[in-house]
């Protein structure tokens, strides 16, 4: 145990001794760090307006004006026995009607050829939500039955598939471009590792070789450069967490805003998840610096 | 103590370093071991402390076999052997108290017990009211005590010491040795590799003779002999 803290206590001196070198690597990692919480926080975004999008599509289902209600009604209890159906609402003919007079209140042609028309064109509807936009065109074929298909005069699809579609490929486009600028960070940090710990080698030479000399065993001379870049995962890892603290503390209420409608909070997602989130960061920026360094005290320190 | 039995020691691709050294040094002899550049001397310090292995034969230091040492048993080897070299290998940026600590902390001994031992071990070198200044700020020959307090600190069996005043002049080197002396008198060995007439004739002590990597005189309380 005194060995490790010695081991911990000579890690430190390195660090403090390359300053600007142990500054160097600290910031590209921080970098690195930086597009990986950039993905996340993405990630997280995109999730919620897909989610918000695909809460938005229902299929409405209207009947003939002759069908009775009792049939709607066991059109309705059929769907609702369906696992992939979330929800179904029934709209009387006179909603329906008074629904069509809302949306085309602005088109004065398709109002006048309403009124043209005897009585209320318009039959029942039923509106369809599913779990999962996916499922829809399994709910429209289950309608394909000989039971309800002919009381069904028509299925309006309100197509949000194509706004779904455009932002599904924007927000994959924007996370692989992140991932990649990930990699090419995490690349440059190896790089970096690779050389702070080659010039510390290099720097203690003469300590080593006394240490050597007087006795020290192999993990107290590798230990400090094992652990230096064990620091520098922790430091930049650190530095992340507070700095993604600040960020959405001081921005969440603009993000809300700017997200007006979809049920987003990254304040409270990163709470939930932080120990996750750093901790695999911390793990993973420790095992790359850990590799790194063990391949540069492979080529260059002779113990 | 230290035994050489047939040692030899070459180098690709045909130098031979080494051929066929043998003796054996008891315990709490002062040995010097003399010749010219190239006898091999160095050869034989190094092989004391596994620095270098020998091609053939074997070297035992008290229970390790040198040619068969592993890795891990040279940290526990160098723990029982004190090292004193011309150029003092000490760190510029450690003071002479650090320095010696130094030799501890690798071995993981307490602080408390460095604060205790260091000191102590400076004063026998005669560095007691120097021990916070850096090498820079120390003569060659102060230097070389604080080397030798540093190979003194852990009490090893055996002080190998490879031209320890090969940079010091006449009257330092005199002081180095009567150290030296001092040190062997309290029952440590000690093993002088030098080529330093003036040394070896004046200690009276015994003399190992290399030329060309071979014995060719082992002498009680011998001379330095002209190759």
């Amino acid at each position: 145990m005194r060995s490790f803290f010695r081991i911990i206590k000579f890690a430190l001196q390195s660090m403090m001794r390359n300053f600007w070198l142990s500054f160097v690597t600290t910031s590209v990692f921080l970098l690195t760090l930086l597009t990986i919480n950039s993905v996340i926080v993405l990630n997280v975004l995109a999730n919620a307006s897909v989610k918000s999008v695909e809460g938005k599509v229902q299929v409405t289902v209207y009947f003939g004006s002759d069908v009775a209600p009792d049939t709607v009604n066991g059109v309705r209890s059929y769907l609702l026995g369906l696992s992939q159906v979330k929800e179904v609402t029934y709209q009387s003919a006179e909603e329906a009607l008074s629904a069509f007079r809302e949306y085309h209140r602005a088109d004065p042609v398709i109002l006048a050829a309403l009124e043209e028309t005897d009585g209320n064109p318009l039959g029942q509807a039923l509106k369809i939500r599913a779990y999962n936009a996916a499922d829809f065109p399994f709910i429209l074929q289950a309608l394909e039955t000989p039971e309800y298909s002919p009381y069904i005069k028509d299925k309006n699809y309100s197509d949000y598939s194509s706004a779904l579609n455009l932002l599904s490929g924007f927000s994959n486009k924007v996370r692989m471009g992140f991932l990649a600028l990930a990699a090419f960070f995490g690349f440059i940090a190896i790089l970096i590792v690779f050389n702070t710990i080659r010039v510390a080698i290099y720097v203690h030479r003469d300590e080593i070789g006394i240490m050597k000399l007087v006795g020290a065993n192999d993990w107290f001379v590798r230990g400090p450069f094992l652990l230096e870049s064990i620091f520098y995962a922790l430091i930049a890892t650190g530095l992340m967490a507070g700095i993604t603290a600040a960020v959405l503390y001081t921005s969440d209420t603009a993000i809300r805003e700017f997200f007006a409608g979809v049920d987003v909070n990254l304040v409270s997602y990163y709470q939930a998840n932080a120990l996750y989130l750093f901790g695999t960061q911390f793990a993973v920026l420790s095992l790359l610096g850990l590799g790194t360094t063990a391949f540069a005290m492979r080529r260059y320190l002779r113990v | 103590m230290i035994t050489f039995k047939n040692v030899t020691k070459a180098y690709p691709p045909n130098t031979h370093a080494l051929g066929g050294v043998s003796f054996r040094i008891e315990a709490g002899e002062f040995v010097s071991i003399t010749g010219q550049s190239g006898s091999g001397k160095s050869t034989v310090a190094k092989m004391i402390f596994a620095e270098e292995r020998p091609t053939s034969g074997h070297i035992l230091i008290g229970e390790w076999d040198i040619s068969k040492i592993s890795r891990v048993e040279i940290p526990a080897l160098r723990r029982q052997i004190g090292v004193v070299f011309q150029d003092f290998k000490l760190l510029p940026k450690k003071t002479a108290f650090e320095n010696v600590a130094f030799a501890l902390e690798v071995a993981g001994v307490s602080s408390k017990r460095i604060r205790e031992v260091v000191p102590r071990v400076l004063k026998i070198v005669g560095l007691g009211e120097k021990a916070h200044r850096y090498p820079r700020q120390l003569s060659g020959g102060e230097q070389q005590r604080v080397s030798i307090a540093r190979a003194l600190v852990h009490r090893p069996k055996i002080i190998v010491a490879d031209e320890p005043t090969g940079n010091l002049d006449a009257i330092t080197a005199r002081e180095i040795m009567e150290l030296f002396t001092r040190i062997n008198d309290f029952g440590t060995t000690v093993v002088l590799v030098t080529h330093d007439r003036d040394i070896v004739n004046a200690l009276h002590k015994r003399v190992i003779t290399l030329r060309d990597g071979k014995v060719t005189s082992d002498a009680e309380k011998g001379k330095y002999l002209l190759a």
